[in-house]
């Protein structure tokens, strides 16, 4: 009889509701149940009663963090409706700020769960890191989240070409902090033991169960929709998709931060193209949506962020249909999390970066007693702390006797 | 594989059972008659090696369309495979069997539309609250001879009006 570790109504570590019933033996866990949904907030019935131009604003409040990668779905679906070519300053800056948004949703990640090991000072350091971004996306579209920049037919606002400085500024510094960072990550060997072969999860899998995103990608399954469904200026930049083979935390941790630099070179090359294009041309004008259907999808953060809608010729959408990467990726860990410790839950939970806005609360079920607790976050987090802790003194203990 | 390689293949194979249509050259939409549903995605997951992306339903008086996005990455186009499931019991056979990423997506078709999912391996709802009455599928429009259903609200109050459209009596709109 398995014994159950509820954990949640939050996760442990990213404050978000969930909640994971993990089935145990011991240490192990054999199962896992998850429940999703605690903050269903009826987006796509809200959508359906808005008109085409203000279901933007509604659609990145889904996610604060993914708030540029959800319009932008969106209107590359009602794009996709209405056949509209977007001008071409429009489509720079819409990349620009799509992968601005990529580069803190990424550094956020890697400080969360530098937290989550013991490396209080990555947590630190990478939010010191994100700050300037967070201007510097303010400068570009007026806010530091929900940027309201997209619109269907192409952005709200153009870039003050004072501003083009300021970003390269950033980015140089930006260079050479996200360096620092992956070598203190892929450098350390306490991280090593960590994280690797911890919650893999392989190539077959992710296409089975339809992940996406730097989960996908740790795995070798190559996918990215700005390279295979090539939109706006991504078919005028050139840009790596970063693949890793073993599907583990460690490899998950990697793809993120050696996205940042694919980031950081598209954001230049938009930047020194978007000179060519005529200031203020930065929206077609749709004067009507047809009847019909469109679709419309991003490479968001997490993965790739899918809209539907449909239409019946009038000005609001009769359906909406949204799909966040976290709806696929969190099912992802039925498979990896069965086989590792209570220690190692929360954190392969947290690799795929679950956005639960998009979707916290463990249970542990103890098979053989049938006994059931509830950890708290505190709880998780110390766990973590703990195995760290013992895996740094095994470590130190080895290097000793050598 | 290319757009007109993978349609030739799902023409030859399911013949006057499917309905090929082509909104542009980066959409591709295959209309299914619901016996062939599951070999349809099957076809297309196992043999033609689309990815499985998600999956959306759309309430049409009659029925509930289900719909299922299958890109072909490197071909750089998206087939989405339709059927329609009846109302006033909406019945069809699950493709979680064939592909396990289709579980929650189900079970979401399932809990807002009613689509009763046959050989689902666990069709529960996903994302409502346990406090919501079981018989409440929140997208689905009832309709009977032709009207909206009238049905109480989980706090006992009649909502016929709000489901009809109208501003609730007695309250400002």
């Amino acid at each position: 009889m398995a014994k159950k570790i509820p954990i949640g109504p939050f996760h442990p570590i990213l404050e978000e509701p969930e909640f994971f019933e993990l089935h145990v033996e011991g240490e192990r866990v054999v199962k896992i149940d998850q429940t999703i949904g605690w903050s269903h907030r009826g987006i796509e019935l809200l959508s359906e009663h808005k008109t085409w131009d203000q279901v933007p604003f509604l659609v990145e409040r889904i996610c604060g963090i993914c708030s540029c990668s959800h319009p932008y779905a969106y209107v590359k679906a009602v794009e996709d409706l209405c056949q509209v070519e977007v001008p071409l300053r429009a489509q720079f800056i819409r990349c620009i700020a799509a992968e601005l948004e990529r580069l803190h949703s990424h550094l956020l990640w890697t400080g969360l769960a530098g937290h989550f090991l013991g490396y209080n000072t990555v947590f630190m350091w990478t939010w010191k890191f994100r700050e300037p971004l967070l201007d510097v996306l303010e400068a570009v579209t007026g806010n530091r989240n929900h940027y309201a920049v997209m619109r269907p037919g192409g952005v709200r606002r153009d870039l003050p070409a004072e501003e083009i400085p300021n970003i390269l500024k950033l980015l140089d510094r930006l260079e050479k902090e996200n360096d620092l960072l992956t070598k203190a990550i892929v450098d350390d060997p306490v991280i090593h033991a960590r994280t690797k072969g911890v919650g893999v999860f392989d190539k077959a899998n992710c296409r089975l169960y339809g992940a996406l995103g730097p989960t996908a990608r740790s795995a070798g399954y190559d996918i990215d929709a700005r390279r295979d469904h090539p939109m706006d200026a991504y078919d005028k930049v050139s840009f790596k998709v970063i693949l890793c083979e073993h599907g583990d935390v460690f490899d998950k941790a990697v793809v993120r931060q050696l996205e940042n630099f694919e980031s950081i070179k598209i954001i230049r090359q938009c930047l020194s193209l978007i000179s060519d294009t005529k200031a203020g041309d930065i929206c077609a004008e749709i004067r009507e949506v047809p009847p019909g259907e469109g679709l419309g999808m991003y490479e968001a953060p997490r993965g790739e962020v899918l809209h539907y809608v449909r239409s019946n010729g009038g000005n609001m959408p009769i359906r909406h249909k949204v799909r966040a990467p976290s709806f696929n990726n969190i099912l992802t860990n039925n498979v990896s999390v069965p086989g590792n410790t209570v220690s190692d839950a929360g954190l392969i939970t947290a690799a795929v970066d679950p956005c639960y806005s998009c979707t916290e609360r463990v249970g542990v079920v103890d098979c053989r007693s049938g006994g059931r607790r509830v950890l708290t976050e505190a709880d998780i987090v110390r766990l973590s702390h703990e195995r760290t802790e013992e895996i740094r003194r095994r470590l130190a203990a080895e290097a000793g006797r050598e | 594989m290319e757009r007109e390689e993978v349609k030739r293949r799902i023409a030859e194979r399911f013949g006057a059972k499917v309905k090929i249509a082509e909104r542009s050259p980066k959409r591709v939409y295959v209309y299914a008659e619901n016996e062939i549903w599951v070999d349809l995605a099957r076809f297309l997951f196992e043999e033609l090696d689309a990815r499985f992306d998600t999956g959306a339903a759309v309430d049409d008086r009659e029925g509930v369309e289900v719909m299922f996005f299958m890109p072909f990455d490197r071909e750089h186009y998206y087939v989405t495979i339709k059927t329609f499931a009846a109302k006033p019991h909406p019945t069809l056979d699950s493709i979680t069997p064939v592909i396990p990423g289709a579980n929650w997506i189900e079970r979401e078709m399932f809990e807002m539309y009613e689509v009763n999912f046959r050989n689902h391996p666990d069709l529960r709802p996903v994302l409502r609250a346990d406090t919501r009455p079981a018989d409440f599928y929140p997208a689905k429009r009832e309709v009977k001879d032709g009207l909206p259903l009238v049905r109480n609200r989980d706090d006992g109050d009649w909502r016929a009006d709000e489901v009809a459209g109208r501003p609730p009596k007695g309250k400002n709109p």
